[in-house]
């Protein structure tokens, strides 16, 4: 296995007296997608708001390729390549499904205010390249047909690829994607999890936090389980079945497809 | 020449009002400090080029500056001004707490004009900037009067185009990101407090630099010209217009200075209460508000969306969607908007 994107050491923090998140340490290697799951209330968002910068754990560490994410902004790590998404997609309302996917370009040069007054049309034609790899993006999504709509009007399932399409864009070190599953129908569910699988052919790591365990159990190559704010167990989905403390935390729940 | 006057004051506000837009429109910030910066560009302008005070009229600096020049240095101070400001209330306040905030900063301002007569002579405000260059270009009265009009409407011109460019550039697009979602545009990684910081240092600029023209329009400066309710007319030609789009703004302006004040300067004025007029137009002005809330929130120009491939075609859609902090009836615009959201699409991938 490749060396690890994302190492995450004994990492804290609570809320007055609950302990969210307790001394928590897994890693992920570039090219593999690592599902992250447990009940309600295990830990899991709060694990990815401390790793993404939007919360700041109480103590430890975490590392994207080698550098220390604790106590950096939101935008300094992203910048870093990480791209987190939330439990609903936050598409750019206003702004058309295009804009959407250029600003996943990140191409932060040309947002100086003093170049964009002075250089529009320069600007303008150094675009030309983020426009035709956004439009390959749009295709490969089926959403070349909403390029100019804007992003607000399109549908729940169509906001869902939307991120994806612009995660593309982004081409960021490490992914997570936060319960990517919610309110999908099936046929929009295969397609999420070839795209998160062409994520890791392509060498990103991903990260999945989900509740749909059949969904875990096809897409991710290892996964960790989460309770009370502790890693209770890690391994391969398969492994985890027999291990009676996942087992218990879910209640009982059969682990197996229903 | 009164119309002369009427279109130098629209074409003066206009230019106010195009930054404020990038501050409010754009950036999604509802500032109140936004009037002070006028107030601020046109007092600097003043002590720059009028010579020093006669006791016991006071005030600081007292230079004599050219006009020019004076402008620009008044365009500074502005900024500067805006720079402690907008680290203030731009890093973690957004919303109604940002314009509590900005409130504040103006009233200070405001009190601090008035009562601390060292600084612009306190009520009694400065004056004696009377057409500056007249001498200089040969001028009669009117005749400077017109050329000042096509000098106002020049500039307006030039801020229009370097306006509408900005809006369409890749500034503009990364500034809509932070206010259509700012946790998303950190994600992303953009500097959400950078990016409104700029945005909202270009708008105190373009106020100072509309200051500074208004000094010379009205001569003369104190603090009754700058009451607080000033800023609420100009978000009322903003939202009239359409917010967040360059040349709804402008038509704004013009619609709200001139149709709107102007027809009402012919309601009764009765003698024995001089307060009537101005005080009914407070109140057209804000059922003018509260009726474009109603029926057609986008304003009358819809913000733009920059279509790929063609530049510029205004598309159908959700209008922009209301960030909190606007003033009452913001929930209204946005309840408006979602209903006149064509039923989304629903196409099932294959």
């Amino acid at each position: 296995m490749s060396a690890a994107v994302l190492e995450i050491e004994n990492l804290s923090k609570s809320f007055g007296g609950v302990h969210a998140v307790r001394d928590c340490s897994f890693a992920v290697a570039q090219g593999q997608v690592l599902g992250l799951i447990g009940p309600n209330g295990a830990g899991k968002s709060t694990v990815v708001d401390l790793v993404s910068g939007f919360g700041r754990p109480d103590s430890g560490s975490v590392l994207l390729a080698g550098q220390e994410l604790v106590g950096k902004r939101p935008d300094v790590i992203s910048r870093l390549g990480l791209i987190r998404t939330f439990q609903t997609p936050r598409e750019w309302r206003g702004l058309t499904v295009m804009d959407n996917v250029l600003l996943g370009r990140r191409q932060f040069g040309r947002e100086s205010l003093w170049r964009c007054l002075t250089r529009a049309r320069r600007l303008r034609r150094a675009e030309e390249p983020d426009r035709a790899q956004a439009r390959a993006i749009l295709d490969r999504f089926g959403l070349t047909d909403l390029t100019n709509s804007r992003a607000g009007t399109l549908s729940g399932g169509q906001k869902r690829l939307l991120e994806f399409a612009r995660i593309a864009a982004a081409q960021p070190r490490l992914i997570i994607l936060d319960e990517p599953m919610g309110g999908v129908n099936p046929v929009l569910g295969a397609q999420i999890r070839d795209a998160v699988r062409q994520f890791a052919a392509a060498g990103q790591a991903v990260i999945v936090v989900e509740h749909n365990l059949p969904f875990i159990e096809k897409t991710c190559d290892e996964v960790v389980v989460m309770d009370l704010g502790e890693v209770i167990a890690q391994g391969s989905f398969a492994g985890l079945r027999g291990n009676a403390r996942v087992v218990d935390a879910y209640l009982g729940m059969d682990l197996s497809h229903d | 020449m009164y119309w002369v006057s009427v279109v130098t004051e629209a074409g003066i506000f206009a230019i106010l009002a195009l930054g404020l837009d990038v501050v409010w429109g754009w950036a999604g910030d509802f500032d109140l400090m936004f009037y002070g910066y006028l107030a601020l560009g046109s007092y600097m302008t003043m002590v720059l080029t009028i010579g020093k005070p006669i006791p016991p009229v006071q005030y600081i600096i007292g230079w004599r500056l050219p006009y020019p020049l004076a402008l620009l240095l008044a365009v500074l101070v502005v900024v500067a001004l805006a720079a402690v400001i907008g680290a203030i209330a731009l890093r973690n306040l957004r919303e109604i707490y940002f314009a509590v905030t900005t409130l504040s900063a103006v009233t200070a301002l405001y009190l601090l004009v008035e009562n601390y007569t060292p600084l612009f002579d306190g009520y009694n405000g400065v004056y004696g900037l009377i057409n500056p260059g007249q001498t200089a270009l040969n001028l009669t009265y009117n005749g400077y009067r017109i050329v000042f009009l096509a000098v106002v409407l020049v500039l307006l011109a030039l801020i229009y185009l370097l306006v509408e460019r900005l809006s369409a550039s890749p500034f503009g697009r990364m500034l809509r990101s932070v206010r259509e979602d700012e946790h998303a545009a950190a994600a992303y990684g953009r500097s959400v407090f950078w990016a409104k910081y700029r945005a909202y240092l270009f708008g105190a600029a373009l106020a100072g630099l509309a200051g500074g023209l208004f000094a010379v329009f009205i001569s003369a400066f104190n603090p009754s010209a700058w009451t607080p309710q000033e800023l609420l007319v100009i978000y009322a030609a903003i939202l009239v217009g359409g917010r967040g789009n360059p040349r709804g703004v402008i038509a704004g302006v013009f619609v709200v200075y001139i149709g709107f004040i102007e027809l009402t300067r012919f309601l009764p004025s009765p003698a024995s209460r001089p307060e009537f007029g101005p005080a009914m137009r407070q109140i057209l002005i804000g059922l003018l508000i509260i009726l474009m809330l109603k029926f057609r929130p986008e304003g009358l120009f819809r913000e733009r969306l920059n279509v790929d491939g063609r530049r510029g075609r205004r598309l159908g859609g959700a209008g922009v969607p209301a960030s909190a902090g606007e003033p009452t009836g913001a929930a209204a615009v946005s309840g408006q908007a979602d209903a006149k959201e064509p039923d989304a699409r629903e196409r099932s991938p294959q």
